[in-house]
């Protein structure tokens, strides 16, 4: 059990402050958050499907490693059109440069 | 799916010629977009092509598969010109409903490839994303300090075949540091400069 005087400092600041992180959408995703500590990537081209015999239809695949608040270590994999890379590209120019003015 | 690769049959043609009851060009145009796009025995295909053509369902189901097969050949074996689908057509078909059906594929043969390569297997898609720079204050371990740091969300699509009409759709919500968003950029960098060289083959 905590001591008194800090319950009613704990209190006090949680009444004030308390509702804007409860409501919002960013606590729940804060809790959940990973660390991205690694990044593997892959350029590929695929040369035919069932769909169409002769293709040359590029793609990007990309592995994140991402360590969990839990220390549980986890890869999510997905794949990007050339356009979707080109936006990716865009959005992380974007976020570095934001970075160098703060 | 080796029927999507397999040439059109002789019954199928016949099947195809149901489509002279069409009240017009556009209820064929119509159908043969339909037919391409939808997966194979679409019940809801096959009943609004019994109404539209006054037809059997049995004689709808046959012509809606046939339609699916032609079209989908067509997209499989990259044919794009009038030669070479006119040539298809075995030599007793209708010349006027083989004639209109060859117009129409060439109108509609780049859309259906790209639509046939943006629906092929893959790994899941992603779709969006999101993000924002927070300066952290404090943490846990650190009482006071100033470090720029991204949030990231991204949303990433499950494999579409497998959903159906109903994709799955996960966010992934990741924090990065500058070092690891310098990683980023100099892999997506390389990534880039790998697609001009490709391109350029």
């Amino acid at each position: 059990m905590l001591p008194k005087h800090a319950v009613q400092v704990i209190r006090h600041i949680w009444n004030e402050q308390g509702k804007s992180i409860s409501m919002s959408e960013d606590a729940r995703n804060m809790a959940t958050v990973g660390q991205i500590i690694d990044i593997q990537w892959k350029l590929g081209m695929a040369v035919s499907s069932d769909s169409c015999r002769s293709l040359k239809y590029p793609y990007v695949t990309m592995t994140l490693k991402v360590a969990e608040p839990s220390g549980q270590i986890k890869n999510k994999s997905f794949e990007m059109t050339i356009p979707q890379f080109q936006d990716f590209f865009r959005h992380f120019k974007e976020m570095a440069a934001v970075l160098e003015t703060v | 799916d080796r029927v999507k690769m397999a040439a059109v049959t002789e019954e199928q043609f016949a099947a195809l010629q149901i489509l002279l009851k069409a009240s017009s060009k556009d209820v064929v145009r119509q159908l043969c977009q339909e037919c391409f796009s939808s997966s194979r025995g679409s019940s809801k295909l096959i009943d609004s092509t019994c109404s539209n053509l006054s037809v059997t369902s049995e004689e709808a189901a046959q012509l809606v598969s046939s339609l699916h097969n032609l079209t989908r050949h067509i997209v499989y074996r990259g044919l794009s010109s009038a030669e070479e689908i006119l040539s298809l057509f075995p030599e007793n078909f209708h010349q006027s409903l083989k004639n209109l059906l060859t117009k129409i594929i060439l109108e509609n043969v780049s859309v259906w490839r790209s639509e046939a390569q943006s629906s092929q297997i893959s790994l899941p898609q992603l779709v969006d994303m999101d993000w924002r720079v927070d300066i952290k204050t404090s943490s846990d371990s650190i009482g006071r300090m100033a470090v720029p740091t991204c949030l990231l969300q991204l949303k990433i699509q499950e494999d579409a075949a497998l959903c159906g009409d109903n994709p799955v759709i996960s966010a992934v919500t990741v924090e990065l540091n500058k070092e690891t968003l310098d990683t980023m950029l100099d892999g997506l960098g390389r990534i880039r400069d790998q697609l001009s060289a490709v391109a350029n083959k």
